[in-house]
Formats: C-alpha cells, sequence, structure tokens
C-alpha cells in the first residue's frame, strides 16, 4: 500500500500567454515508512514538486492520493486542515517564528490536535531530548544556532505524529558536521516512528542516507535508485555517478 | 527607464499603498483651509461679538497646525523608512543619491500638493457646513453664508508648504547620513529585536501599573481632601499628571510584555495560533513603541476629557442657568417686575408672581462641614446664611425646630463636604437658635445670588422666620421672579420681554432683569464655541493619530508576511489567522484607547462638577463617538492584514 500515489501530475506557471510548464506529467509513488530523496538540476521543479506534493500549491492536472484520501481534489479549508493534522514540514530558512521561544515553536502543530496536555509535554520531551535540545525550549530563534534551528523546526514537524514529513534542502544552510547530525536523527525518527519522509537535496552526502533516491529532468522523472542493501558510502558513489549523467553540478569531496 | 516612468511607476503602487495617507492630508488641509475661512470670514463676528472666540481661534488654529505638521513629517518618515530598501536599491544600480532624492522629491510633491488642491476645495464648501454647525451649537440665527477668502487661501498655502519644505529637509538629511547598506538594514533595526524579560523590565512594568492606580487614587482625592484648604492644589495636580504619564509610558515599556509574559508562562508553550499572532508579537511591538504610544494615549485622553467636560458643560447649560435664573424671568427691581406684569397682562399672558424676601442671618455651621474656611470669613464662627420662609414659596408648615436646605450645587458640596442633614445655629442678637436639618435639595427656590456664596439657602417655617426677622435684625432682600403658566405662550413672553428691557439686559455682568431662555442661550453660546473648537481639534487628533497607527499597522503586517507564509503552509487557514489578528488589533488600537478613556474618565471625574451636573451622559456620548471614529482605522488595519494573509501563500 502507498502512502503518496501521485499520477500524471502537472504543473505550469505563468500567464497563458507566457506559460511554463515546470512539471509535466510525473508519476510517483511512495510506500509507507520510506526516506527519499528528490535530486535534479536547479530549477528542474524540485521544490514544485515537493510544494505540490504537500498540498501547498495546486496542480493544473493529474491526481495526489496521501493516505487514500485524494488531496488533488480537496478544498483550501480541508487541505489546510489535512497538512495541519497529517503531514509535517522542514523547510530550508527554517521558517520558525521569531517572537515565539523554541518550545512554543515545536508545540504549536500540538494546540490545533485533541492531545492532552500531560501527553503533549511528553512528547516534546523526548523529541527535543532525541535530538539536543530540549535545554534550548526557551530561548529565542535568534539567540541559536543555525544546526538547532533546524533541529527544532524538524521536533516541530515531528511533534504531532504526522503520516508524512516534506522536507525542503533541510541541510542547505548547515556545515556538513550539523547536515549529517540533522540527517542521522532524521534516519533514526524514521526507523523508530515509521515515519514516511520526502526530502529535496542537491547534496549526494545527503542523499546518501535514504533509502531511495528520486532523479528528476525536464519536469519529469529521470531515473531513481535504491540503496537496498548497499553500505551508504557506495550508494554514495551511486548517485554521485547519476547527478553527473544527469549534469547537475557534482560535488567535489 | 526614465527618470519620469520611474516616477509614475512608482506613483502608481504608493497610490494604491497610501490612499490614506493622501486621505489625512487631503482631510488635514481641508480642515486647516475651513478653519482659517472661518476665521477671515465677517459672518464670525456674529459668534464672536456674543462670545469674543477671537483667541480660542487663534489659539486653535496653531494647535492644529502644531498636531498637522507633526503627523505630516512623522508620516514622512514612516514612509522613509519603509522605502529605504527600494532608495537602496535604485542607488545599487547606480543613481546617484541626489537623483534618487530628485525622484523621491517630484514623486512626494505630486501626492502632496494634489493631495493639498483637493483638501483645499472641499474645505472651502466644508466650512460653510461647518459654520452652519457652528450657528447650531452656538445658538446664532443667521444664514451660512461664506465668501472665498483669498487671505485664508494664502495662510494655508504658506504653512503647508512651509511643512513640504521640512519635510523635503528631514528627507535629504536621510538620506544624505544613510550608506547604501544601512538602507537595507533600517527596516529591522527600527524595531527592537526580540530578547528574553529582565528583571529591570519586570520592574518597570509593575512600577508602571503601580503609577498609574496612585494617579488615579490622587486625581480621586483632588478636591475631596484637605488639598482644597491647604493650597496644594497645583502640586497635586502636577504629581497625577506626571505619575499618569510616566505610568503610562512604563506599562508600555513593561507592563504589557510583563503580563502577557505571565499568560505565555501559564500557557506552558502551548499557545494556540490566535495568541502566536496576537500576545507574542505584540509585547514585543508595544515595548518598541511605547513613546509614541504613550503620546497618542495621552493626547486621546486630554482630546476626550476636554471634548467630555465642554459637552457637560454644554448639556448642562440649562441646570447652570436655573442657579442663577431659577424663574422664567428674574428682576432685581419691584418697578421692572410691575411694568413687566402690566405688559403681560396687556397681551393677555397668565403669569405667576413670585416675591420672596430673603433674610441673611449668621450662623454656626461647623456641624455641616468639616472645611468652614472655605466658606467662613476667617476672624468669625459665623457665617451669613440665607434664609427664607416656607409662606413665601407656598409650602406646608415644617415641624418645630426643623428646616431643610435648598440649592446645592455639586461642586460646593464636594469642596465643603457639605452633610446630608444636622444642625445649624442661628446667632441672634442675644439668644441663638438652633434648627436641625434633614434633607439637603438640589432645587434652586431663589437665584444663587441670593446666596451668601454657593452656600445653599436654608428655608424654615415661617415662625421661625418671623423670631429671625425680628430678634436677629438681620440684612434683607426681596427676590422678584416670575414664571410664565402656560408654556406655550413663553415664546411670546420672552419676545416682549427683550423688547421691553433690552437695553437693561445687556450687561450680563448683574444683570437687573434675566430670562432663563435668554441665559440658557448665552451659556450655550459661550460654551458652544469651546466645544466647536475642542471638537474640531479633537477629530484632528483622532484621525491623525488614526492613520499613524494605520500606518504602523501596514509596516508591521508586511514585515510579518514570513510567518503568514510559514503558518499557512503548517495548515492554518486563513480564517485561523484572521481571528489571531483582529485579536491583535483589538488589543493594538484597544489598549491605547483604553488607557485614553480610563486616564480620561479619571480626570473628568476628578472635577467634572465645576463644568456641570450631569456626569455620565455626555461623557458616554463623548467616549461612543470616539471609540465609534476610532475603531474605523482597527478595521481598516484588519482589511490590510487580510489582504497580505492572501498574498502570503
Ligand atoms: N511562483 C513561481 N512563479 C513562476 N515561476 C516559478 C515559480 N516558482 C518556480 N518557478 C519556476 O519553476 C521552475 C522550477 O522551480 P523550482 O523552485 O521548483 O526549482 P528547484 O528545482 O527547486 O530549484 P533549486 O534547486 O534552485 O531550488 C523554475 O524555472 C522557476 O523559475
Ligand atoms: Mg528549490
Amino acid at each position: 500500500m502507498f502512502i503518496l500515489e501521485a499520477k500524471n501530475i502537472r504543473k505550469s506557471y505563468g500567464s497563458k500567454l507566457n506559460k511554463q510548464e515546470v512539471i509535466k506529467g510525473l508519476d510517483l509513488q511512495l510506500e509507507a515508512g520510506e526516506f527519499v530523496s528528490i535530486m535534479g538540476a536547479s530549477g528542474s521543479g524540485k521544490t514544485t514538486l515537493l510544494n505540490v506534493l504537500s498540498s501547498i500549491d495546486s496542480i493544473n492536472s493529474g491526481t495526489i492520493m496521501i493516505e487514500g484520501k485524494e488531496v488533488s481534489a480537496m478544498k483550501e479549508k480541508q487541505l489546510a486542515q489535512f497538512r495541519k493534522h497529517h503531514l509535517g514540514f522542514i523547510f530550508q530558512e527554517y521558517h520558525l517564528l521569531d517572537t515565539l521561544t523554541v518550545k512554543e515553536n515545536i508545540m504549536l502543530p500540538l494546540t490545533v490536535t485533541k492531545v492532552p496536555r500531560n501527553e503533549a509535554e511528553a512528547r516534546f520531551k523526548s523529541m527535543t531530548e532525541e535530538l539536543g535540545i530540549y535545554e534550548l525550549k526557551d530561548k529565542y530563534p535568534n539567540e541559536i544556532s543555525g544546526g538547532q534551528k533546524q533541529r527544532t523546526s524538524a521536533a516541530r514537524a515531528f511533534i504531532h505524529n504526522p503520516s508524512m514529513i516534506f522536507a525542503d534542502e533541510p541541510t542547505g544552510a548547515l556545515d556538513s558536521k550539523s547536515a549529517s547530525d540533522l540527517l542521522q536523527k532524521l534516519t533514526d525518527l524514521n526507523r523508530s516512528r515509521q515515519t514516511t519522509i520526502a526530502m529535496v537535496t542537491h547534496d549526494p552526502v545527503a542523499a546518501s542516507y535514504c533509502s531511495r533516491v528520486i532523479f528528476i529532468k525536464d519536469g519529469q522523472l529521470y531515473t531513481q535508485l535504491y540503496k537496498g542493501t548497499q553500505t551508504q558510502q557506495a550508494f554514495f558513489q551511486d548517485v554521485m555517478k547519476t547527478q553527473a549523467v544527469l549534469g547537475g553540478v557534482p560535488n567535489e569531496y | 527607464m526614465s527618470i519620469k516612468t520611474l516616477i509614475l511607476r512608482s506613483l502608481k503602487k504608493n497610490l494604491t499603498n497610501y490612499y490614506l495617507y493622501v486621505f489625512a492630508l487631503v482631510f488635514s488641509s481641508a480642515l486647516y483651509f475651513s478653519f482659517v475661512t472661518l476665521r477671515y470670514d465677517s459672518s464670525m463676528n456674529k459668534v464672536q461679538a456674543s462670545v469674543k472666540g477671537e483667541a480660542g481661534f487663534s489659539a486653535a488654529s496653531i494647535l492644529l497646525l502644531v498636531i498637522v505638521s507633526v503627523f505630516l513629517l512623522y508620516a514622512n518618515q514612516l514612509f522613509m523608512k519603509r522605502r529605504s530598501k527600494e532608495i537602496g536599491l535604485y542607488q545599487l544600480v547606480g543613481m546617484t543619491k541626489f537623483k534618487v532624492f530628485r525622484l523621491l522629491s517630484i514623486e512626494s510633491m505630486l501626492i502632496y500638493f494634489g493631495s493639498l488642491t483637493i483638501g483645499v476645495i472641499l474645505g472651502f464648501f466644508s466650512s460653510r457646513l461647518i459654520v452652519m454647525l457652528l450657528f447650531k451649537i452656538t445658538n446664532v440665527q443667521a444664514v451660512a453664508t461664506l465668501h472665498f477668502s483669498p487671505e485664508a487661501l494664502l495662510q494655508t498655502l504658506l504653512v503647508f508648504l512651509v511643512i513640504f519644505v521640512l519635510m523635503l529637509l528631514v528627507n535629504y538629511f536621510f538620506m544624505k547620513r544613510q550608506s547604501i547598506l544601512s538602507l537595507f538594514r533600517v527596516v529591522s533595526t527600527t524595531e527592537a529585536s526580540v530578547k528574553k524579560q529582565s528583571v529591570l523590565e519586570l520592574i518597570i512594568g509593575i512600577a508602571g501599573l503601580c503609577l498609574i492606580i496612585l494617579g488615579y487614587y490622587l486625581s480621586s482625592r483632588l478636591f475631596s481632601t484637605d488639598t482644597v484648604a491647604t493650597n496644594a492644589l497645583l502640586g497635586m495636580m502636577v504629581a497625577i499628571l506626571a505619575s499618569v504619564i510616566i505610568g503610562t509610558y512604563f506599562f508600555y515599556k513593561g507592563s504589557i510584555s510583563f503580563l502577557f509574559n505571565l499568560i505565555r508562562k501559564k500557557k506552558n508553550g502551548f499557545l494556540s495560533v490566535q495568541s502566536v499572532l496576537s500576545l507574542s508579537t505584540l509585547m514585543f511591538r508595544m515595548k518598541a513603541n511605547s513613546f509614541l504610544l504613550t503620546v497618542i494615549t495621552t493626547i486621546s485622553a486630554l482630546a476626550i476629557g476636554l471634548l467630555s467636560l465642554s459637552y457637560i458643560s454644554y448639556y448642562s447649560a440649562e441646570k447652570a442657568s436655573e442657579q442663577f435664573v431659577p424663574n422664567d424671568f428674574t428682576f432685581s427691581h419691584k418697578k421692572d417686575l410691575a411694568s413687566y406684569e402690566k405688559t403681560l397682562s396687556d397681551h393677555g399672558i397668565p403669569f405667576e408672581e413670585h416675591r420672596i424676601k430673603v433674610l441673611s442671618v449668621p450662623a454656626d455651621l461647623s456641624d455641616v462641614s468639616d472645611r468652614p474656611l472655605i466658606f467662613a470669613s476667617s476672624n468669625s464662627k459665623y457665617t451669613p446664611i440665607s434664609v427664607i420662609s416656607t409662606k413665601s414659596i407656598n409650602e406646608p408648615p415644617l415641624k418645630k425646630n426643623e428646616m431643610y436646605l435648598t440649592g446645592a450645587n455639586d461642586s460646593f458640596l464636594r469642596l465643603t463636604n457639605f452633610k446630608e442633614s444636622g444642625t445649624i445655629t442661628f446667632k441672634l442678637k442675644k439668644e441663638s437658635l438652633k434648627r436641625t436639618f434633614t434633607e439637603l435639595k438640589h432645587h434652586y427656590v431663589v437665584s444663587i445670588k441670593y446666596s451668601n456664596g454657593s452656600l445653599p439657602v436654608a428655608v424654615v417655617d415661617h415662625a421661625t422666620f418671623q423670631l429671625l426677622e425680628k430678634e436677629g435684625k438681620p440684612t434683607q432682600s426681596i427676590y422678584n421672579g416670575l414664571d410664565i403658566k402656560d408654556n406655550t405662550k413663553l415664546e411670546a413672553a420672552n419676545d416682549y420681554f427683550i423688547h421691553q428691557f433690552k437695553p437693561v439686559a445687556s450687561n450680563n455682568l448683574s444683570p437687573r432683569v434675566a430670562s432663563r431662555i435668554e441665559d440658557v442661550k448665552q451659556q450655550r453660546g459661550m460654551i458652544g464655541l469651546a466645544m466647536f473648537i475642542v471638537g474640531f481639534l479633537g477629530l484632528t487628533f483622532l484621525i491623525t493619530s488614526g492613520c499613524i497607527l494605520y500606518f504602523k499597522q501596514m509596516g508591521e503586517s508586511e514585515e510579518e508576511q514570513p510567518n503568514y507564509t510559514v503558518l499557512r503552509k503548517l495548515g492554518f487557514t486563513r480564517d485561523d489567522l484572521l481571528k489571531g489578528i483582529m485579536f491583535k488589533q483589538l488589543f493594538n488600537f484597544g489598549i491605547p484607547l483604553f488607557l485614553g478613556l480610563s486616564h480620561s474618565y479619571f480626570a473628568v471625574k476628578s472635577g467634572w462638577f465645576f463644568f456641570g451636573v450631569s456626569l455620565w451622559t455626555p461623557t458616554l456620548i463623548v467616549m461612543g463617538i470616539y471609540t465609534m471614529l476610532y475603531s474605523i482605522f482597527a478595521i481598516l488595519s484588519t482589511l490590510y492584514y487580510k489582504k497580505i494573509i492572501n498574498d502570503s501563500l
């Protein structure tokens, strides 16, 4: 059973006269509990894909099903409701509210659920301890580092136990140490909670943490790689090769 | 792109954004022009001849000018800050500072003088309306005709030109000081950054609340304690003003964030999206804008207070007039009364005459007021009090040893702490005479001129009256009053009165004859002009401060737009956000309004009795209107936020 199923989706920007088709009939399936990354050259439509999959943006045609519900047919209010309860987000620029403390930021998704207070408190504690940010709970975002912000944003994405998490270049603004820390945490959370994660990234190292990497080109699925039983190192090499073929900017290591 | 297209383009963009600024400009120039037109117009002589409002008018026009120019300069500064990025961008693409300055100047000149022209035209037409209104409140019977006054136009143009030059200068120095980089940063440095609460803030917060409460407490005792007797009045007033104003400042600086923080602490991280959008941003914003908010609150309070007081006087004119003219007409001389009575009889108007003999008897009042200092002569224990007989006012006889007092006004009662019942000892030539009173009536039987100061008049039964008259040998006088029996004929009677006594009635300081209708008119005219001027200023202030708060909200909403994007991505709907914003506006406009209302309420309450006889109705009407007009700006802000929220995803 697929948790997410996209069939023949199309998305274009611009007016009728000046139309630019970014996604051109793309099919995609994600299995429950998968950790998938989406790669492709800059401007290939990764962010756009993530946005339409996560219902932040609308599609022009095709269908998107999440957990068997047709998201692409929902009205704005229903969508918002759906996002609030079933999806989690990690953004490249963290997207924390700067007038809220770390704790308030993280708890935000829980305020609309029926989770009782002490249960919420317990979840908050275990989640932030797992991510190593419990001590920061009363600080404001401008008082913590980028890596800590990104972990806060990850905690916010996970706190309400969503069935899917969408992450757009979560490691883009981090140094390699903080990046691998965060990715390790995401992998752990993915395993322990069985949360499906779809992550856009430019970084083959980040991609090598995933179980599958999907490559996008010209608005269509170009190819995909499965990690299978390979080591992370071997998978990383594979990803690098494919990326070079794809024509993206290869990372020099 | 040529400079012309650049100007046109940004003009178009700014006009849609700043329609309220244009409105405020049009409004203030219209107001100013009509005010000056009024001043120069000959029809004003009709009002001023009876009232001498020239001084008031010129003082008001200066104040009006101050409000308008402060507002325009402040708004201009806000816009420069908001547009600093744009300015930086122009420079980045290679325009010289001077060229950008010229661009901006031409643009603002077009907006400014365009609005000014519209304002002047509107001002001319509305001045007629305003004159009509003024005539109505001051009871001047005249047709409002207005002529276009070149002097007024010249003065308006000159004044607004000076303000414009000042604006240009400010802009010039603003640009000269800034490097391109700092222009990009201006917006973020103006608002205080988000920080943890310090202990100092907590202390400031508590001090703010305490100071305001202290000020309120002092104000409630201003005219009721020993202050009046010990001449500490002025010091006390200064203390009240200082503690309330400083308290207000501290309130914005610390108390708000202190209170909101308490609420937040209690929620323990569990903030609903509504409180995210209201509580959490407000506590930082209000702190950053505490000075501005203090000024707005204080002047709002002043405006509401003055408006309330003048409306109280206006509203109470009839009641106040009763003190001086308790009957429809009063006459100092019997021959005037007689001749008028003849006139009435000739025209077949039935009337009722009130001739009341008033004795002035020395009495010991120490039992009824603990502050006899105010009315007693310093070297004697006895104060003369006016006494009349029940018989002279056609009332049934009282019990022996009893009497009542009548004709008490609130300011007198409060100042003297006068008791509702007690014993008064009259001093006769040989013995003394004790009488108790159980009632203190507010109703006036004889004109206040016949009582000693503002002391009420003692009404005793006829036996006592005769005794006092015989044994005391007091000074006596006779009050002559006259009532028209048929109310529908009052108007006609009044016309005959005016006709007959025109030469003697004109001296209004101690009139030989007086008509209640005319007295009320005169009071209304006097207070009406004051009320009109205060209202004019109050309205200007209301609109300018509302605009400033609105402009601030525009800036804030744009700054917070990324937050709305995040929240909407996370799945909060537009309605969720809008609800939070409404909540925010409730506080944002509500707190200054509430503080202003509450300040003015306490100010009015401490001294209203000097102005009239009715506190609640006029005060509530003024406050209600102020609140309604003020709310318009809150609604406009919310609408702007709605647009920003819609555009955020
Ligand atoms: N809101 C928009 N309006 C118009 N065009 C857009 C919009 N968003 C994206 N595009 C266009 O769609 C294309 C894909 O953009 P997208 O942001 O999805 O790329 P991306 O793969 O995420 O690139 P990057 O790796 O640089 O983030 C680009 O050509 C971009 O110009
Ligand atoms: Mg992208």
